[in-house]
């Protein structure tokens, strides 16, 4: 072996030669480790004849970029995820991805007189990267505690589908809800158990809505749920739903039995509206709500006050 | 044959010929092989101090709010950076154009990294295809590197330093470039180091050779 072939067997990425017909004319060992395909098997072959599914108009594109061109193709991973299906290796196995990660690129090989008479393909395991990135953008857009998401990505998301119902006319609802008297189950059982009861209702509520809803933690004990393509009628459905569903749910903390209920209010826009004001609503709308007794629903749309829920008055 | 850094009219005018000649061979191989229809426009040819580059892209993109710019080195016997210019939205109307849409997540974090990568992906196979075609026309074969995204604000310019190294010359190939049926168009810049232009220059000669 000479000197170069020893490193391309032993480096510690895919290493991959396709001749102009794109079969393969080497495969190095991590390419044989990662697929279980030895170099002998696909020698020869047509490399869509073991891999498919990487027959796409994309690649397609990028190959011929770089045949005819002499191009360099880059396939990052944010937007291919990856070229070849291998599982994650080592301890990514059980990881929040099923496939191992990839950032790819492909080149030309040329021949003495400049000809192209190949490609090559680099493929890097990008797994452990692509996971401590997509856990930085979750802390970035989730609540630490309750795993909702939090008020920064809700203002982002509020103002985008604000602007939709604007553009196309498309239903929009606003919920805004707080657990009563939380303070009180803060200072009885202490923090701790406060922390377990927003944990709790926070995940009982997010069982309950759609996964086209967002469910957001905006404050200290202060929840919204914005509803893309809902009504008002039905986002008062939903907000008694809630309501019932929180009345009758029992936290246990330390063989502390809590109960806790929750105020809500709910409004939709109307003409003249801008995504701020829709949310000053909302919460004029939960603070009558706490006005008046708490346990209740409360919808506001142009100042007019309905309510529901009053046969709870706590 | 002089040696010196100065580019003659004679030589701009080889040069503007040749990029003529490069860019129609691109356009119709990106057409063919690639199903890209692109229109390529006349290269406009200038030189300039490659410091006095930033001020300059500022003035001619003054009238677009925002822009961005996919920045990709080369280096062969021809070497420097090539830009290419893009108003800020283009990234979802070539989203489009590449028909992959299909791969499209709506959520807003993952729209914007998907505009950006498409932007490199077709700035990639443009420059490639441009800077190859010139490279082969002067017999010269470049590799690159991977393409990057050097500023989307406008307001904020902040191009690498190096790039204007005040003993660089600019040479500005200005193309400007737009998709069949997408309203989408930019403009290419080579920018070459005063090294890049004495081997320009042999080429040019040597390129000229053939026709005499």
């Amino acid at each position: 072996m000479n000197e170069f072939s020893q490193i391309f067997e032993t480096v510690n990425f895919g290493l991959i030669i396709l001749n102009t017909e794109l079969k393969v004319t080497h495969w190095n060992h991590w390419m044989a480790r990662q697929s279980g395909i030895d170099a002998k098997q696909i020698t020869g072959a047509p490399l869509f004849d073991f891999f498919p599914e990487i027959n796409t108009p994309r690649f397609l594109r990028n190959l011929n970029s770089v045949l005819s061109f002499g191009n360099f193709s880059f396939f990052s991973q944010k937007l291919h995820r990856f070229l070849f299906p291998f599982k994650p290796a080592g301890s990514f196995k059980s990881t929040i991805f099923e496939y191992m990660q990839q950032s790819c690129t492909m080149g030309p090989i040329r021949d003495d007189d400049n000809q192209i008479t190949g490609v090559f393909l680099i493929v890097q395991d990008v797994t452990e990267l692509a996971s401590y990135e997509q856990k930085l953008m979750e802390m970035n857009i989730k609540d630490g505690l309750t795993g909702v998401y939090n008020r920064r990505f809700f203002q982002t998301r509020l103002n985008e589908e604000f602007q939709r119902h604007k553009r196309y006319g498309s239903k929009l609802s606003l919920i805004m809800f707080d657990i009563d008297f939380f303070k009180k189950v803060n200072d009885c059982h202490g923090h701790q158990c406060g922390d377990a009861v927003l944990q709790a209702v926070a995940s009982k509520i997010a069982s309950s809505i759609r996964q086209t809803d967002f469910l957001v933690r905006y404050g200290g004990e202060e929840f919204c749920c914005l509803l893309p393509q809902t009504g008002l009628a039905d986002a008062l459905l939903l907000a008694e739903r809630f309501r019932k569903i929180i009345e009758a749910q029992v936290t246990t903390y330390q063989q502390n039995d809590v109960k806790v209920t929750i105020s809500l209010g709910v409004s939709a826009p109307t003409i003249g509206d801008s995504a701020e004001s829709l949310l000053k609503r909302t919460d004029e709308a939960l603070y009558q709500a706490k006005n008046s007794g708490r346990n209740r629903v409360v919808s506001m749309l142009t100042g007019h006050i309905e309510q529901t829920g009053l046969d709870n008055i706590t | 044959m002089d040696t010196s850094t100065h580019i003659s009219e004679e030589e701009k005018d080889i040069l503007q010929e040749i990029m003529n000649i490069a860019f129609g061979k691109a356009a119709a191989d990106l057409a063919e092989v690639i199903n890209i229809f692109v229109v390529l426009s006349v290269p406009d040819i200038k030189i300039i101090k490659a410091v006095d580059l930033p001020n300059y892209i500022r003035t001619e993109f003054c009238e677009f709010s925002n822009i961005s710019i996919v920045e990709q080195n080369f280096w062969g016997g021809f070497k420097g950076n090539a830009l290419l210019v893009f108003q800020a939205d283009a990234g979802k109307e070539l989203i489009a154009l590449l028909g992959d849409s299909g791969e499209l997540t709506h959520e807003s974090e993952f729209s914007d990294i998907l505009e950006n990568e498409t932007l490199i992906e077709v700035g990639n196979i443009l420059i490639g295809a441009c800077v190859g075609k010139v490279a082969e026309l002067l017999q010269d074969v470049v590799t690159y590197s991977p393409p990057r995204i050097i500023f989307e604000d406008h307001s904020s310019v902040s191009m690498p330093k190096t790039l204007f190294d005040p003993s660089n010359s600019a040479i500005i190939l200005k193309t400007v470039f737009s998709f069949n049926e997408r309203n989408v168009n930019g403009f290419l810049f080579l920018i070459t180091s005063d090294n890049s232009v004495v081997w320009l220059k042999k080429a040019l000669a040597d390129f000229m050779e053939k026709y005499e």
